[in-house]
Order: structure tokens, then C-alpha cells, then sequence
């Protein structure tokens, strides 16, 4: 992933902001970087620019070799599903869907066909999670348990880049410490990743930190 | 496919307020389809009581003006029509068949120690018997002087057949008749109402009323000639110079009373739609309820890479769900309403199963799926283009 002088500006009534402003850095594959900076200073949208979610205003961003600048929002969804994996703070899972649905939606996303429990199995196993918890339904597990899914839910189309925002920020220390072992176990397997977050423990987890202020990166 | 699972399972998770809106769309599909029943079934019991008339046009004396001819005013001849305009009348309307009919109503008695009873008697010769196409259940056509044909309820009514003898005016001063034929019910007619009805010959009518003049003038009119013309031709040759008679197109009251009921039936479906139009307005509303408590989830499964066609897709099916199932129920139950609204207003249900009733239920049931659809695709649409951030972040 390579950030080249990216910005952003929200223009606002009371004048433009700049929540990012000529970003450069380089992700190569296999890292485990964290992004770390106050709020408000623009590592959210950051996060968004690197997942896809959103474009930049200025500068170019290439993931995997592809500039998503001009790219249409069906494309960005495409690549989204593809090629970025999302671990967000609240787990966010699908009340509706059971784990094993959970885990496997970005795939049938993918393939358009219904659950594989084959592939499903394999990748929370990947993680982890305990073979007789698959047919429950996310609120019926625990918080700890719960961001193992949504992890493997990430890992499940074989993403390049696994972005992570607060993965521990809803956990206790111990829960977090076990989920940041994953981390480091699936960086170890080849995974890249990039965590957003403000805790200094979990930063050290990672190998190169991005320090951000102001829209700028100092460090 | 997936989306179609999680329409599922939000439907049967908010179980009430699915079957509520569902409820409407089924009282909106019974209220369009059972009315559609009720016009039809009303339409079919008028057609079926109207005879088949065929293409006919009725000539009467006109009633209005008080009489042209000899200004004598009010004098019962004056209300006839003489030989000499039935023969006018003849002759513009060939090659179509203008038959002089007599007609009166008449006290009568059947059999030895019968009551007396009234019914419309007719002359009409006997030649002209096979232009008016009766269609007899009993007996023939072939009318002697003395004979007569009677319609099928009188027949009935009297225990009347073939070879009865009917003795006419009060304690049989106008002589006695005898039954050659019955004719089939043919309901309520323009020309000629046969059903209550004694039809002797125009001899017989002539000698005992001691008339000359006719009380209308029956014209047949042939295929390839059109009733409206033929209408108009006699009104050219006899109201030249004051309206001496009125002319009946039958096929164009026909058209006139079919429209008057279409109108009507048009009318009561319209009442029908409105409730239409509420299930609609609480579908929208329970469809943006469903969007608006799930802003968060839409924001997660745009962020992992769910397409916006796909989340509208997923609401759009929840629409159909109810949308079908509601309008499903709606169209047994318009069927069972209609039922009971012919038996009660129509005291009858044999227009029920017709193609009419099919029709109405499959519109009834059409409109309510396409109510939900349509309400369902603006909520819908608005989930698919949220901003996937924004969504996101919403609690």
C-alpha cells in the first residue's frame, strides 16, 4: 500500500479542514504497523482513506498496485470485499446471521452462493474459536470470542491488507492480550496489518509505528 | 441467497409489526378484489335477466306530444302506431324485418275453477313468428287462430302445457285460447316480454279488441346493417314533421347499461383502492422503520464489501415478503368476502367462479404486490446510498 501526498479537506460552512495533509508512507506486504495520534487527529479518516471507505481529495493512494482515485463506488465495494479485511472496536457482527454465516459473508459476497461451512470451519479454527460455539448467534458469545469471528470474518477472502480500528479498545487487558497474539501469530503467517489505535501496550505489539498529528505524520 | 435470509429473519423478528402491515395490504386486497366480485357478479345477474335481443330496434308511438295526427290529444288511437307508418317503416328499414306488434294486458282464467288472474297479451301474425327467435321448451310455433304461446313462467306459475286452454276477459267474455307452445325463459326484453306473457295472432288480437293500430313496431335488423342507422332512418321518415314515434336501439341501451354498471364497478374498486393507499403509506412506514434501525449494520456490510444493489436488494425483499404473502391472503379472503357479499346483495353466488372473479382477485392481488414494492423502494434505495462511514460511526 503506498500513500503519495495524500490529502483530505472536508469543506465545511465555517471554511475547508484538513484532516489529512501530504501523507506519504509505504506499506509493504507482511508488516504489522500501528497508526497511533490524539483525536481528531485525523487517523480516522486516515483509516478511511486506507480501507477503501472514502477517496482523497488530493495525492494518490495505490493498493496492491491499483490507484483508487477514479475508482466508482462499485469498484471501491469490490476491492473492499476483496482485498481489505476490517476488525472494527465493536465487533460488529450480524445479529441475524450465526457465526458461521457470519464468518463466511464476505465470501458469499464474493461468490454469490450460500454458506461453504467447509471454509467457515477452517478460519475459526484459524482463530481459535471453540468448534461448538459456530451455530450460536453473536450475542449468545462473549466479547473476547466475538472479535475472534469478526477476525476471521476479516481473513475469510484471503485479504492483502487486514485494517484493524481499536480491535482491544472494547476488551479487557487479558481478552485484548489474546486477541493481539493472534494478530502476531497470523503476521507471522504472512498477514499484513494495520491497526489504528491509541493505546501504547497494544502499539508495541506492532514492528513500525506511524505516529499523526495535526493531519501530519511525525514519526 | 444471503439477503434473503437476513429479509427472513428481520420479518420474523419484528413478527408483529410485519403482520400488521401485512394486514393492511391483505384488507387492501380484499377491499379491491371483493368489490371487482361484487360489480361483476352485478353486471352478469342484469345481462342474464336482459334477453339476448340480438341486434333489434324498437319502434313506440311517441308519448310526449299529444298527437299529430287529427290533434285529437289523449285518445288511445292516437298512441298507436297506424298501418301506413308501419308500412313507411317498413319500407326504410328493409332489407331488416319491421314486425307490428299489438299488445294490452288482459284478465284471464285457466282451467275449470281457476282465479283470475292478469298478464300481458301480445298479437303478433303468426308469420313473423320465426324473425323474433323464440326458443320453445314445449310444443311449436305453428299458431292457429285460436292458438297462443306462453311464456315459460306463466306456464309455470298456471301448471300450464301444451293443449291448455286459457279463457280470456273476465268470465271468458273474450273467448278462449289454446297453448300451442311454451317458450324458454328469455328474461327481461326490449322488444317483447315473453315470460309473463300470452302471445296470440294478430287476427285474433284485432277481432276481439277491435283495433287496426299497432302498440309497436319490433324491426330485426340484419347483420351488416347497423341498429344506430337504422335508428336514424326511421326517425328521418316519420318525425318529419313532428315526433310521432320513439325509436329504441337496443344494442345501444345495452351498451348504455353495461357502461352505467362498468362506471359503477369502477367506482366501488376506487373506494377499495384508498385502503390500498393506507397499506401502502404503513408499509413505506415500517420499511423506513426497518432502514433506520439498521443504519449501523448497512455501514458494516458497505465497509466489508456488501454492494449497494445487494443492501437494496435485501430490503426490496422484505417488501416483496410481505407484499406477497399479505396480497396471497387477501386474494382466499376477497374470494370468501366476495362470496358472502353476492349471497347477501345478489342472493345468489353462481357468478362467483367465473373468469370476471379470477380476474378481479389476480388484480386485487397484483395491485397489493406492487403497492409493497413500490413503498418498499424508496426506503430501500435510501439504505443502499448511505454514506458507508457516516453508518457506520451511527449508535
Amino acid at each position: 500500500m503506498l500513500f503519495q501526498d495524500v490529502a483530505k479537506v472536508y469543506p465545511l460552512p465555517a471554511g475547508d479542514v484538513r484532516a489529512l495533509d501530504g501523507v506519504s508512507f509505504q506499506v509493504d506486504r507482511g508488516e504489522f504497523i500501528s497508526v497511533m495520534g490524539p483525536s481528531g487527529s485525523g487517523k480516522s479518516t486516515l483509516l478511511n482513506l486506507m480501507g477503501c471507505l472514502d477517496t482523497p481529495t488530493e495525492g494518490d493512494i495505490y493498493i496492491s498496485g491499483t490507484r483508487i482515485g477514479d475508482m466508482s463506488d462499485a469498484e471501491l465495494t469490490s476491492l473492499r470485499r476483496d482485498r481489505i479485511g476490517f476488525i472494527f472496536q465493536y465487533f460488529n457482527l450480524f445479529p441475524l446471521l450465526n457465526i458461521i454465516e457470519n464468518v463466511t459473508f464476505p465470501m458469499m459476497l464474493k461468490t454469490g452462493k450460500g454458506v461453504d461451512p467447509e471454509r467457515g470451519r477452517e478460519v475459526l479454527r484459524a482463530v481459535q474459536l471453540d468448534d461448538s460455539l459456530f451455530t450460536h448467534t453473536p450475542t449468545e458469545l462473549s466479547g473476547g470470542q466475538q472479535q475472534r469471528v469478526a477476525v476471521a470474518r476479516a481473513l475469510i477472502n484471503n485479504p492483502d491488507i487486514l485494517l484493524c480500528d481499536e480491535p482491544t479498545g472494547n476488551l479487557d487487558s487479558r481478552t485484548g492480550a489474546g486477541i493481539m497474539d493472534l494478530m502476531t501469530e497470523l503476521n507471522r503467517n504472512g498477514t499484513t496489518i494495520i491497526m489504528v489505535t491509541h493505546d501504547p501496550h497494544i502499539a508495541e505489539y506492532s514492528r513500525r509505528t506511524i505516529r499523526i498529528s495535526d493531519g501530519r505524520i511525525v514519526s | 441467497m444471503i439477503f434473503w435470509e437476513i429479509a427472513k429473519r428481520n420479518i420474523r423478528l419484528h413478527f408483529l409489526r410485519s403482520t400488521l402491515a401485512m394486514l393492511g395490504i391483505v384488507i387492501g386486497v380484499v377491499a379491491i378484489a371483493s368489490m371487482g366480485i361484487l360489480g361483476n357478479s352485478l353486471v352478469a345477474t342484469v345481462s342474464d335477466s336482459l334477453s339476448s335481443v340480438g341486434d333489434s330496434v324498437i319502434v313506440f308511438p311517441y308519448a310526449g306530444g299529444g298527437g299529430g295526427f287529427g290533434g285529437g290529444g289523449g285518445s288511445s288511437e292516437n298512441m298507436k302506431i297506424t298501418d301506413q307508418q308501419f308500412q313507411q317503416i317498413k319500407r326504410a328499414v328493409a332489407p331488416s324485418v319491421a314486425i307490428p306488434v299489438l299488445s294490452t294486458s288482459e284478465r284471464m282464467k285457466v282451467g275449470v275453477g281457476g282465479d283470475d288472474i292478469v298478464a300481458s297479451v301480445y298479437g303478433v301474425d303468426p308469420k313473423y313468428l320465426p324473425d323474433l327467435n323464440f326458443e320453445l321448451s314445449a310444443g311449436s310455433l305453428n299458431n292457429a287462430n285460436s292458438g297462443c304461446l306462453v311464456g315459460s313462467a306463466f306456464a309455470k306459475d298456471n301448471n300450464i302445457k301444451v293443449g291448455s286452454r286459457i279463457s280470456m276477459g273476465t268470465d271468458g267474455s273474450k273467448g278462449t285460447l289454446r297453448v300451442t307452445g311454451i317458450i324458454k325463459e328469455r328474461g327481461m326484453s326490449f322488444d317483447i316480454s315473453t315470460d309473463n306473457a300470452v302471445i296470440a295472432t294478430q287476427a285474433w288480437f284485432e277481432n276481439t279488441y277491435k283495433t287496426e293500430n299497432y302498440d309497436e313496431v319490433v324491426v330485426k335488423v340484419k347483420s351488416g346493417q347497423d341498429t344506430a342507422d337504422v335508428k336514424v332512418v326511421i326517425e328521418k321518415q316519420l318525425n318529419k314533421r313532428d315526433k310521432v314515434v320513439s325509436v329504441m336501439d337496443s344494442k345501444a341501451t345495452l351498451a348504455s347499461i353495461y357502461e352505467t354498471f362498468g362506471a359503477v364497478t369502477t367506482f366501488v374498486t376506487a373506494i377499495g383502492g384508498i385502503s390500498m393507499v393506507v397499506a401502502g403509506v404503513s408499509i413505506f412506514n415500517i420499511m423506513m422503520m426497518s432502514v433506520n434501525e439498521r443504519v449501523k449494520e448497512i455501514g458494516i456490510m458497505r465497509s466489508i464489501g456488501t454492494q449497494k444493489k445487494e443492501v437494496m436488494s435485501m430490503f426490496v425483499y422484505e417488501a416483496a415478503i410481505i407484499g406477497v404473502i399479505g396480497s396471497a391472503v387477501g386474494g382466499i379472503l376477497s374470494l370468501v368476502a366476495g362470496y358472502a357479499i353476492s349471497a347477501l346483495m345478489l342472493q345468489s353466488t353462481k357468478y362467483l367462479f367465473t373468469f370476471a372473479t379470477a380476474f378481479s382477485v389476480f388484480e386485487g392481488v397484483g395491485f397489493g404486490i406492487v403497492v409493497c414494492l413500490a413503498c418498499g423502494l424508496y426506503p430501500a434505495w435510501q439504505a443502499a446510498n448511505l454514506n458507508p462511514i457516516d453508518a457506520l460511526r451511527h449508535e
